[in-house]
């Protein structure tokens, strides 16, 4: 089975804007196995952005697979998960 | 809509971040007026039809904010008309706490049933045959419903094979479990302020974010900054809310970053009341009393004495987790002002209740004060660590429904073994009520009553930040690393407190 790495921060301004409803939604993502043929696990990994300067207007930030997003809504990053799970996913 | 981050939601916290970021910076009352125009930047509409109603939005929700009263729509008056009336180092609230921003309003139509495109217009139609008042009719080949004839009772809908018919609700009315959203003269929503008891359900189940609760972070925040002692208490809450880094140790680290002296957990006052609820319970229960109701949710309580006043005196008088904790604050740190942190719009209203000394000087909600760790910059990642272990596993889990009947059960058990305690509970409160009128029916005698007029208990507060099912999930963890499950092994059990 592939496995997917997420990493949602997790820092005060990102989850003041909606990063644990981020986590429930990559979570809920689970229950839809059957629909979406996801022979995928997704792994989130919480982290905060110590060392990095603030978020601001970014916020809030998650990696996909090493890929940097900003202003993540549980919109954008279902939609990135289910578009890699077509396509090569680093084991 | 509830649990579900939605540009409303973001909304709403940008406004408490930014009110934070105000007080903070001890600006002048001009830069109030550039807010909006933080908030909603550029010149196109995001939100609604026009960048100038949102920004005239967001300035309402910064009023509300900070306290203020909404403008009047009809007579000219800046954002920040007034501010240097509420801008002070102490409290300033001026009734009502929930209001209707009458332009965001969308005026939804009240309660109907209505025929939508999935109608067939079968043979056999049983939505015809169903109704007790003849208003479905059959007309050009599609169900037809006359709305003046029509009660309501939705029976048409429930047996449509196609699922045709719809009930359409008004999102805030269908949240109001006291039936207080009326309209104004244009069908907007109006709040009736007899029924109601301000759990803030409306606030969160409007999807226009035309609801929003008045705050009182602004003249906090120049309380700290003035140099003021200012005592923080937690309701039981509150893990969990501020992520996944912020363990309750780093919570309690960061309300002292942020320049509180000292922080309480407001489960000491939990399992107070757990304690003084049981013995209650046993000495009257059966007794002169039929039944005995839970007090700590002030919407419960209050609308069980609106609605059921010749039941009132069965809704326990021990003093609210909230109020226990700040007299042994107020105790411990005489001169110091009590603030209380919880996931609730209604104890806002407790704590400004003139019949109870309450002892509590300002009252915020996890939202807010998500807002002033955000204007601060406080990282959780950063701070040290000095324990939360204030209270009882039993106290702590007055945050989700049900952990206060177990938490007041527990104690009977432990003291009084011999009594047998029956128990019934309901959140939301629509079911509070069906469970009061039970209750009234005299099908309730022998029972304690627990009410939680928010669904899932606390954890599902107008005032949270994180999904419910999550928050019940940290509760309950949290519960199980206190050293004990039984209010009666508090270190404040023994304590006095004035009643």
């Amino acid at each position: 089975m592939k496995r997917l790495i997420v990493e949602v921060c997790v820092c005060p301004e990102c989850v003041m804007m909606g990063a644990m409803d981020i986590i429930e939604a990559i979570e809920s993502l689970k229950k839809l196995k059957t629909q979406l043929r996801l022979n995928t696990q997704v792994q989130v990994i919480t982290k905060s952005c110590i060392g990095e300067p603030k978020h601001g207007d970014d916020s809030p930030v998650v990696v996909i697979n090493g890929d940097r997003l900003v202003c993540a809504n549980s919109q954008t990053v279902m939609e990135k998960i289910i578009s890699l799970k077509a396509k090569d996913v680093k084991h | 809509m509830r649990g579900i981050y939605t540009p409303v939601t973001k909304l709403r916290r940008q406004v408490f971040a930014q009110i934070a970021e105000f007080a903070y910076r001890n600006e002048e009352y001009a830069a109030f007026e550039e807010i909006p125009y933080k908030i909603i930047k550029g010149e196109v509409a995001t939100y609604r039809d026009s960048i100038f109603k949102e920004r005239a939005i967001i300035g309402e929700r910064l009023r509300l904010a900070m306290g203020l009263s909404l403008r009047k729509v009809d007579e000219h008056m800046p954002v920040a008309k007034g501010i240097e009336e509420c801008a002070k180092p102490e409290k300033y609230y001026e009734p009502p706490l929930v209001n209707v921003i009458p332009f965001a309003c969308n005026a939804c139509p009240e309660t109907s049933l209505m025929v939508t495109d999935n109608c067939r217009g079968c043979l056999a139609h049983p939505c015809v045959s169903v109704c007790p008042v003849k208003a479905v009719s059959f007309e050009n080949g599609k169900s037809h419903i006359d709305q003046d004839k029509c009660v309501r009772c939705g029976r048409c809908k429930d047996v449509c094979p196609y699922s045709a018919i719809v009930k359409y609700e008004r999102p805030c009315a269908a949240a109001c479990g006291v039936d207080a959203i009326e309209s104004d003269y244009l069908g907007r929503a109006k709040i009736n302020y007899d029924k109601c008891v301000s759990c803030g359900m409306c606030i969160v189940n409007c999807p226009f974010g035309a609801i929003a609760d008045k705050s009182q972070i602004y003249q906090l925040i120049r309380a700290i900054m003035d140099g003021q002692e200012v005592v923080a208490e937690i309701a039981p809450a509150f893990v969990g809310q501020f992520g996944p880094l912020a363990t309750p140790d780093k919570v309690k680290d960061a309300l002292k970053e942020l320049g509180f002296s000292a922080v309480y957990e407001v489960a000491i006052g939990a399992d107070i009341g757990a304690m003084a609820e049981a013995d209650h319970y046993v000495n009257h229960v059966g007794k002169d009393l039929p039944f005995l109701a839970t007090s700590c949710c002030p919407s419960w309580s209050v609308m069980a004495k609106n609605n059921f006043p010749d039941l009132a005196g069965c809704v326990s008088e021990a003093l609210t987790p909230m109020v226990a904790t700040a007299r042994i604050i107020k105790k411990e740190h005489p001169d110091a002002k009590v603030v209380f942190i919880g996931p609730c719009a209604a104890k806002k209203l407790e704590a400004s209740r003139r019949s109870v000394r309450s002892d509590v000087d300002f009252v915020i909600t996890f939202e807010e004060l998500m807002g002033m760790f955000v204007a601060k910059g406080i990282d959780f990642g950063s701070v040290d660590t000095e324990p939360m272990d204030d209270a009882t596993g039993a106290g702590r889990g007055y945050a989700v429904a049900g952990g206060v009947a177990d938490a007041i059960a527990n104690c009977i058990k432990e003291k009084y073994p011999d009594v047998e305690v029956k128990v019934d509970r309901a959140e939301g409160l629509r079911n509070c009520k069906k469970m009061l009128q039970i209750a009234k029916a005299g099908k309730r005698n022998g029972y304690l009553l627990e009410g939680m007029a928010c669904p899932g208990g606390c954890v599902g507060g107008a005032g949270t930040v994180i999904p419910i099912n999550k928050a019940s999930a940290a509760v309950k963890s949290f519960q199980t690393k206190a050293g004990s499950s039984i209010a009666y092994d508090s270190k404040y059990a023994d304590e006095k407190i004035e009643e």
